[in-house]
């Protein structure tokens, strides 16, 4: 589903992120990517939602070499993929319908189904009583929840998330992990970059562990 | 192991461009509602800069609206020797008119002429004891087109004109007409640097408003990025609540001008030595007021679109 050869990134001439990255995750797996502050887990992240274009290497998303992919197309990518951030990016003067909604306005899908599939969604997250609230008036857990909401909501074929539970405690760390499970055992690739060490122990899944922009563990599958 | 089915579309209710305009329109009149401070802040922006800009061109207008009565006193006059027949006098008109920048053409008899000249000397008319009808020669007033009314096209008017057989004598105020023309110029000049100088002052202003206020929504720009909209899906709505905002804005800035020309016009009296009423005081030509308008509208949407073009990334 991902496979990363030989990538580099540097961001000016003198900073690498990345060194030289293999990497390649299959279908349906589950991946944590760990490493310090600095190690270039966001930019590998950003690199798979072709958030980034690689200096140098190739990134390939379920078949398709994102590298060569002109601009016009990203979009299309990015549809297969859900992404998660420490910070939510929730709007903030739009409820929750709205936000998790968007992800399916862009499909361009009519009110009545999105009402329908947005509070499906909801409810499973535990949320649907929070539906017309904004997100100001959400917790830390609930405000990631929605967050989710709106990755997974057209079933996306991977699931990016860079420490999303850098902000939350620990019930609701537990809680946006079993979500992430549930989205993985019907078939999404989960890719969760974080260095919480309780969340990973937890989890039993592969690790792949990244310092100075090279990975030092874990970069082929069955590792 | 359960999979993902694959996503059934189900019926897309904003599918052809009917369905696509309604949706961005809608969404731009709901950005509008959700961002309603900051769309007064641009709507407000753009009112003042159309507002300078038409207050700006009222002036203008009237200020050629009172030259161009002036330039109607630039006046030729052709003289005879001898008093012409009248199939004379037909030839030498069509002459006359057939000279490219003639307007009106007038013949003044000998006696029209004598006439006007002792209307001229009222309570004197005894200077003219002893005086006939034939001492003054006969003539024809020409009035030109008002794109001859420069003192070049009158210098080539007049070559001309001096060349139609029986034409003894031209006349015309040369001096007043150059001292017109170098007026008329240096008005032209300073309108149009003035005007360019509001404009470019209006445009970076407005631009640079509606820079900020997207830049305040860029997390919003950036979500639908992520969740794989189109660049013309992020802007469309954005665009429109430009066209909205400069629509809105020019309206109000001409309904505000509108209020205080008619306002002016009827208490100006009061603390003015001359009435605005009487002295025909004009309104902006409706063409100026469209585009007045137009400009508005393209104002919200091109400080839209560059704006946008930094934020859009994908």
């Amino acid at each position: 589903m991902i496979q990363l050869h030989n990538v580099f990134m540097s961001y000016q001439k003198e900073v690498t992120a990345l060194h030289g990255i293999n990497l390649r995750v299959p279908r349906g797996e589950f991946i944590f990517l760990t490493g310090p502050s600095g190690a270039g887990k966001s930019t590998l992240l950003r690199l798979l939602y072709a958030g980034l274009t690689p200096t140098r290497g190739q990134v390939v998303i379920d078949g398709q070499n994102v590298t060569r992919m002109t601009r016009s197309q990203i979009p299309y990518l990015r549809r297969s993929i859900g992404v998660v951030f420490q910070d939510f990016k929730l709007l903030p003067n739009r409820t929750v319908l709205e936000n998790v909604a968007i992800t399916l306005e862009v499909l361009g899908w009519g009110k009545q189904d999105i009402n329908k599939k947005v509070y499906h969604i909801l409810k499973q997250m535990g949320l649907e009583h929070k539906i017309n609230a904004t997100p100001l008036r959400l917790s830390g857990g609930e405000q990631q929840r929605v967050a989710l909401a709106r990755a997974l909501v057209n079933d996306p074929k991977i699931l990016l998330a860079d420490e999303p539970t850098g902000n939350l405690d620990e019930e609701n760390k537990d809680l946006i992990l079993n979500i992430f499970k549930d989205a993985n055992i019907r078939g999404t690739t989960v890719v969760v970059a974080t260095h919480d060490k309780r969340l990973i122990e937890n989890s039993h899944k592969r690790i792949v562990s990244l310092d100075k922009g090279k990975i030092v563990e874990g970069s082929d599958a069955g590792q | 192991m359960p999979v993902n089915k694959p996503l059934k579309r189900p019926k897309l209710a904003n599918e052809g461009v009917v369905g696509r305009s309604t949706f961005f329109v809608n969404r731009a009149l709901l950005n509008i509602r959700q961002n309603i401070f900051v769309n007064l802040v641009t709507i407000g922006t753009i009112t003042l800069a159309i507002l300078i800009i038409s207050l700006f061109m009222l002036v203008f207008v009237n200020l050629e609206g009172v030259s161009n009565d002036w330039s109607k006193r630039v006046q030729v006059t052709a003289y005879f020797e001898q008093e012409l027949s009248p199939p004379e006098l037909a030839t030498l008109k069509s002459l006359v008119q057939a000279i490219p920048g003639t307007d009106r053409v007038t013949y003044v008899s000998k006696e029209e002429a004598f006439k006007r000249f002792r209307e001229r000397l009222k309570g004197q008319e005894l200077l003219l004891e002893g005086i006939t009808t034939d001492v003054l020669p006969s003539s024809v007033e020409i009035s030109l087109k008002s794109a001859s009314r420069n003192s070049d096209a009158i210098s080539a008017y007049v070559a001309r004109l001096k060349k139609v057989p029986g034409v003894t004598e031209v006349q015309y105020g040369e001096e007043w007409v150059q001292r017109y023309t170098t007026f008329m110029n240096f008005m032209r000049m300073a309108g149009l640097l003035l005007g360019s100088f509001l404009f470019l002052a209006v445009v970076f202003i407005v631009s640079n408003t509606i820079k900020l206020t997207i830049y305040s929504r860029k997390e919003e720009l950036e979500i639908l990025g992520l969740v794989g909209a189109t660049r013309f899906f992020i802007k469309a709505p954005f665009l429109i609540e430009g066209i909205l905002q400069g629509a809105a804005g020019a309206g109000l800035a001409l309904v505000i001008l509108t209020g205080c020309y008619y306002a002016f016009l009827h208490n100006a009296g009061n603390f003015l030595s001359f009435n605005p009423a009487a002295s025909g005081l004009a309104f902006l030509p409706p063409v100026h007021i469209a585009g007045l308008f137009v400009s508005g509208v393209l104002l919200g949407f091109i400080g839209s679109i560059t704006s946008l073009k930094r934020f859009v990334s994908v």
